[in-house]
């Protein structure tokens, strides 16, 4: 793929939140989006007709993380409010909540199977909620960080969190092993490679850095944007050939995934880029920021 | 947490109170009396007696009818009434519509009211059955929109006609012929034409077509008069079958009432089509009509008795079949689609339609591609191989010919066979034929030896082959071809050669086998590498060369060629010197190997220790690592990798749809408890301290070569428990213990002072004994209270402890402290009588009153000590894994008794020097919690160093202190992390997050200090 493939022209604007939208993300299948903000709202939308499709409304505080199952059916959402909502799709309805955290939830996904949800939080743990079950109690806590949680990835054996204590840190299930990688700086998102052998993540000195998950090393690091105290989420292009990630000055930057260098930057938003989210199969992608829109773009 | 009530549904209405009810009233009297008051006419609201509004204007609803608005009452709607008894058994009750009804509604009702009745049909419900059955044989035969049969509830066949009815008034019974047998033709015809008649006037003016056949053979039977009329009558019970109206047609409207041919001619177009029957009714219409009908009018009809007239035709019909036609014309058509399109739905639900993709797709995986050159069929090469290396008879050994350079040739030309093959052979020996060099080839002189040769080199290529397999998979292949050879090359054995090589004649082989043996153990694998790589006399070859001579000698075993003339022009005095050189060289490579050795197996130390949380790792090499990580922290930051244990639970494998790696296993112990544990029963078990002890020995031996004696090592090992048993004690949240208690100086010097105290070497059993008496006497005194005894008013210990617990400690302390020669004046006695002149020995300084009546109450020590340590666990079940101040206290106090009772029994000389730097750690406190803590390691490090310097003059362990140090880095780490953070959870347990700082220069700098502050004293 080359530069000129990358998603740099606005296709759409997605208007309606009232406040900083803090996370936006394609479903699974990258026909519909998703995005959560200040205003305690989610929101779906069809970001390439630009239509606003419904508007999820429970959540007490803002709405931190949103994920959505491979099936489109079910929500879960985290926030300011401590809780978890699990939601239908369809009706708009929680749900379950699943209570537990004692402190603001910074993220949250889904497994592959949709039974599980694992949250982050800033209490410094990791827990794991059950879908299946009507029990409120968390399956598992994982408390060995040190710090606050803020993101979290899934494979289909491993939870992977990131932590402002610098540790991003692999729990294989299948092998009951905790795999801590210290990266040293405060980590604030992580997100994984295409190809499940490579981990991204987003550090608090402005730096992307990328990580083998095999034997823990530093493959390559990324700079050039500022990412000093909010919470920028990146990730890779489909095609896993660049990096992609958004500045607290508006602009969105692309980086060569091998040699580091700054690929593409141009201004996208007026204020901070809060989130980037790729479509899983074409090159497009969306943006959320703080100035209260989502913006669709594509090659 | 707040409970929301929208996660609840709630069915049915809630049951209201009384008191609500009339409160509402009052309210509503009130409002409306000051509505009434206050607002003018046109803005007040009429409400009901319960203060509801029922009048919401003319525009917005009007008045609200009903209960509710709703067709219910007060009672509310009640299910009829469940009866049954045996005498008033519950009947079937059918519901009308009356029941539901108002009486002003039933009086309205009233008079227009129209309903059969049954009462009057004998026969009724057998003709009724026979009507049903007939209608269902009929509608299988005819198509209909609603696929199987007309459910019987909306199409109710006809029982009986009205003439039947009539006839049936007039007296005619079934069964029974109507007509007498002298009846005339006319009426004949009459009759004929009245059930015509009848038979139209039953038809419903929707349904348009009548089954008429019936009807006709029952005309042609009435025309023939035959006699069996009876049997005609019975089976002329008509049945009409309604045909479901499929046009767009009014009601009554045929299009080809005059255009029988168009009709005609769309049944075969539709029955060629559609291949079924479609309308058979209108075929039969046809006949009916068709023939004097052609021209009718349509809408009205004629009387039965009526002759159709000239009148009665239609003269505008004319124009109106054309576009009826072409109307006509589409909807096959679009029946025809719409077939299609059910067709195509077939097997799905109605208003759904396959997936192009669906969401859950199987992960499915390829099948594995299999090489073109794939035999099918197992070769066992393992076997097979040793079968011809072992079977093979190798040909009789020859000694080589005089002539080397035959012998070299041969040789050469041997290696050569071996690995280019037999055709090789062949060729030269085509090749040399002439040259009488290559006679061996050939069966010339020679031969034999060449023979011999060529079969040593293929066995040495053999193995060469065979080498790297064995060496990468020697778990799975390595069983079965573990041969001779292969065990003598893991084992480092040199294969005994035979003296074929050797020109000697066999008589000597005695003096050279033995010369061979020597060499038969050459030194084992991982010893290979070190001397060449530690060379210390480079300068003199030959002195390096002795040097090796010597090693060998020292690590290699085997017997030893007693010659070795290398020194032998030297001198005795000479020797001896150089013999020491050696020793210390020797001894110097092997703790530079042995730093190496634990470096590269630090790992595995690092898996054992996640286990247990512990962290051991080695000296020498970590503080250098430390430093240079801080290095890198400003400039390039390469990620640390660490793994620790994770017990996911089982729910979560379960919901990922993993096996849990744990199952089976039991669940991990609490990590207090056991420690607590331990160190209350370690008295009797130096078993605890010698599951430490390999790898304490082994540190020990590795890293502190001159270990004098066994007592040494089984202290260290000792001290490693004892380290442990700190470390949990240091883990309790020291800043919680400083919340509470927050008396700032005494709590320092305290600390500090307790960690020293700690850090003086001691004897579990004896500690131990002497800290069960002392909460013996604690619980019997309290035990004491709870019963009304009279408890020793003077008891300075458990009182004032929980509240201060600082001077009291120092007493304590002191009290031991003085009390430790006593102890001393006894070492050899059994470690019970010990404790007893322990306790004794505290009895006499003050608060023994307290031991004292608290051992005459128990009856003795042991049970004393028995009803402790159950106390113990019983506080410790109580406080859980936070410790308990009280606890805590206590576990110091017996920290501190047993170092003072270690300094008493093993070192007098020393006790001396104890206050001294007692002193020097008391001037030594901060305030900042995480100096403290710092300290605390520190502190005990530095206690650690220096008792160990004193008391075993070798080197420091620094294996043992090591594991501390990082132990304690861990832990004053986390409490930087923890006040870096919002400090919240100061009860929480983290695992130890890895530790990033590096003190320990700093700290040996300080320890070199305390050094040379001991020289000076």
């Amino acid at each position: 793929m080359s530069v000129a493939d990358l998603p740099r022209k606005e296709v759409n604007e997605l208007k309606g939140h009232e406040g900083a939208v803090l996370a936006a993300r394609f479903n699974s299948d990258g026909n519909y989006c998703l995005s959560c903000g200040k205003d305690r709202t989610i929101r779906l939308w069809n970001p390439y007709r630009g239509i606003h499709i419904k508007t999820y409304k429970s959540h007490g505080r803002e709405v931190r993380d949103v994920h959505v199952t491979l099936d489109n059916s079910k929500l879960c959402s985290c926030g300011g409010d401590r809780q978890i909502f699990y939601w239908d799709v369809a009706t708009g309805r929680v749900i379950r909540k699943f209570r537990g955290h004692d402190s603001e939830v910074n993220a949250v996904k889904f497994n592959e199977h949709a039974s599980i949800v694992v949250s982050a939080g800033y209490d410094q743990s990791l827990r794991a909620w059950d879908c299946r079950s009507h029990s409120t109690e968390p399956i598992q806590i994982i408390d060995t960080f040190s710090d606050s949680v803020m993101s979290v990835c899934l494979t289909k054996t491993e939870i992977i969190g990131g932590s402002v204590d610098g540790t991003v840190r692999t729990f294989d299930i299948r092998v009951g092993r905790e795999i801590s990688d210290d990266l040293g700086q405060p980590v604030n998102c992580i997100s994984m490679s295409n190809d499940g052998n490579c981990i991204l993540a987003s550090c608090l000195d402005s730096t992307l850095r990328l990580l083998d998950r095999s034997t823990g090393e530093l493959l390559q690091e990324y700079k050039g944007h500022t990412c000093k105290s909010f919470k920028l989420d990146c990730c890779l292009t489909n095609t896993d050939a660049h990096v992609t990630c958004g500045s607290e000055d508006g602009f969105i930057y692309f980086w060569d995934l091998v040699d580091a260098s700054v690929a593409s930057r141009f201004r996208a938003h007026s204020s901070v880029v809060t989130s980037v989210s790729y479509h899983p199969s074409e090159s497009c992608m969306i943006s959320s920021s703080v100035d209260g829109t989502i913006r669709v773009w594509k090659s | 947490m707040e409970s929301d009530d929208d996660d609840y549904v709630f069915f049915g209405t809630p049951i209201e109170r009384e008191e609500e009810i009339t409160s509402r009233k009052k309210k509503a009297v009130a409002e409306a009396s000051g509505h009434l008051r206050t607002l003018p006419v046109w803005k007040q609201e009429v409400r009901d007696e319960e203060g509801r509004r029922r009048f919401h204007g003319a525009f917005t609803g009007g008045f609200s009818a009903g209960y509710y608005n709703t067709a219910g009452s007060k009672e509310g709607w009640a299910p009829q009434s469940f009866t049954s008894s045996r005498k008033n058994r519950a009947g079937v009750k059918q519901q009308s519509i009356l029941n539901f009804l108002d009486d002003d509604e039933k009086a309205e009702l009233e008079g227009q009211f129209l309903g059969t009745s049954s009462q009057f049909d004998t026969f009724g419900f057998t003709a009724a059955e026979i009507a049903r059955k007939q209608a269902e044989k009929e509608q299988q035969k005819r198509p209909s929109i609603i696929p199987g049969p007309a459910p019987d509830e909306l199409v109710l066949p006809a029982t009986e006609s009205v003439g039947v009815k009539l006839l049936l008034k007039m007296g005619w019974r079934r069964g029974r012929s109507i007509k007498d047998s002298h009846e005339s033709a006319l009426y004949d015809a009459r009759r004929k034409a009245r059930r015509a008649f009848l038979a139209f006037s039953m038809d419903d003016p929707e349904v348009q077509t009548t089954d008429s056949e019936p009807m006709k053979a029952d005309a042609h039977n009435l025309l023939e008069q035959t006699a069996n009329d009876d049997l005609s009558f019975s089976k002329s019970t008509p049945v009409y079958i309604l045909n479901p109206k499929q046009d767009l047609y009014g009601l009554g409207f045929d299009p080809y009432k005059n255009a029988p041919e168009f009709r005609e001619k769309k049944r075969l177009r539709t029955s060629s089509k559609s291949g079924s029957g479609y309308g058979k009714g209108f075929s039969m219409k046809d006949s009916l009509f068709g023939s004097k009908s052609g021209k009718v009018a349509p809408g009205f009809g004629i009387g039965a008795l009526e002759e159709l007239d000239d009148e009665d035709v239609d003269v505008f019909a004319g124009h109106e079949y054309e576009d009826a036609y072409f109307h006509e014309v589409e909807e096959p058509s679009k029946l025809e689609e719409k077939k299609k399109v059910n067709q195509k739905n077939l097997g799905n639900l109605p208003g759904f339609r396959v997936a192009s993709n669906s969401d859950c797709q199987m992960e499915r995986f390829e099948v594995p591609v299999i090489p073109k050159d794939f035999v099918p069929c197992h070769t066992f090469s393992g076997p097979l191989e040793m079968n011809r290396r072992h079977y093979d008879v190798p040909p009789p050994e020859v000694p080589p010919p005089e002539d080397v350079n035959l012998k070299i040739l041969i040789e050469g030309v041997a290696n050569l066979v071996a690995r280019c093959g037999k055709l090789f052979e062949d060729l030269s020996r085509e090749k040399n034929q002439s040259n009488p060099l290559f006679n061996f080839l050939s069966g010339g002189a020679g031969h034999d030896y060449y023979a011999r040769k060529l079969w040593e080199a293929r066995q040495k290529r053999n193995d060469q082959i065979k080498q790297p397999l064995d060496g990468r998979g020697l778990s799975a292949a390595g069983a079965q071809k573990l041969t001779a050879e292969n065990r003598g090359q893991i084992l480092g054995e040199k294969p005994l050669e035979r003296s074929s090589q050797d020109p000697t004649p066999p008589v000597a082989s005695n003096v050279q086998l033995q010369f061979n043996l020597t060499d038969t153990f050459t030194k084992p694998a991982s010893f290979n590498e070190l001397p060449e790589l530690e060379k210390p006399f480079k300068d003199d070859p030959a002195k390096q060369e002795r040097f090796e001579m010597f090693l060998k000698e020292k690590y290699e075993g085997g017997l030893r060629s007693t010659s070795s003339s290398l020194a032998g022009n030297m001198s005795e005095a000479a020797r001896a010197r150089e013999r020491l050189d050696f020793e210390a060289a020797a001894d110097a490579i092997q703790k530079g190997k042995c730093g190496k050795g634990s470096k590269l197996s630090n790992p595995s130390f690092v898996d054992f220790a996640s286990a247990g949380s512990l962290q051991f790792t080695s000296g020498g090499v970590e503080p250098k690592k430390d430093l240079q990580t801080e290095d890198s922290l400003a400039k390039k930051i390469q990620p640390k990798r660490e793994e620790f244990q994770w017990r996911p639970s089982p729910l979560l494998c379960k919901r990922f749809d993993l096996i849990d790696p744990y199952m089976g296993k039991p669940p991990p112990a609490p990590r207090i408890r056991s420690k607590i544990d331990s160190l209350i029963f370690t008295s009797d078990s130096v078993k605890d301290a010698r599951i430490e002890e390999p790898v304490n020995a082994k540190k020990n031996i590795s890293c502190v070569p001159q270990f004098e004696n066994d007592d040494a090592t089984k202290k260290v090992a000792k001290d490693e428990t004892e380290v442990e048993v700190e470390v949990e004690n240091v883990e309790r949240p020291v800043d919680l213990y400083k919340a509470i208690f927050s008396d700032d100086s005494d709590d320092e010097g305290e600390e500090s002072n307790v960690i020293k105290e700690d850090n003086q070497e001691k004897k579990a059993e004896v500690a131990n004994t002497a800290l069960s008496r002392l909460i013996a006497g604690d619980f019997l005194e309290s035990l004491g209270k709870e019963l009304g005894l009279e408890v020793p008013p003077d008891m300075p210990y458990p009182a004032p402890k929980s509240r201060d617990p600082g001077p009291l400690k120092e007493t304590c302390n002191e009290n031991t402290r003085n009390d430790i020669p006593n102890i001393r004046s006894n070492g050899e006695v059994s470690l019970n009588q010990h404790a007893q002149d322990y306790a004794v020995g505290i009895s006499e300084r003050g608060y023994g009153n307290m031991l004292e009546s608290g051992s005459s109450k128990a009856k003795g020590s042991n049970t004393a000590e028995g009803m402790s340590s159950k106390f113990i666990r019983e506080t410790d079940d109580r406080d859980g894994s936070s410790s308990s101040e009280e606890e805590r206290i206590r576990k110091r106090t017996a920290h501190e008794c047993k170092s003072n009772m270690f300094h008493g029994e093993k070192d007098d000389g020393r006790k001396i020097k104890a206050p001294s730097t007692r002193r020097h750690d008391y001037s030594g406190s901060s305030s900042s919690e995480e100096e403290r803590s710092r300290k605390h390691s520190k502190h005990r490090r530095l206690k650690r160093r220096h008792d160990s310097g004193s008391d075993s003059s070798s080197d420091d362990d620094p294996d043992s202190y090591r594991s501390r140090s990082k132990r304690k880095n861990k832990g004053s780490s986390r409490e930087k992390g923890r006040s870096r953070k919002h400090s919240k959870h100061h009860d929480r347990r983290n695992r130890d997050s890895p530790s990033r700082s590096s003190r320990h220069k700093k700290e040996k700098d300080h320890a070199d200090d305390r050094r040379e502050k001991k020289r000076r004293e």
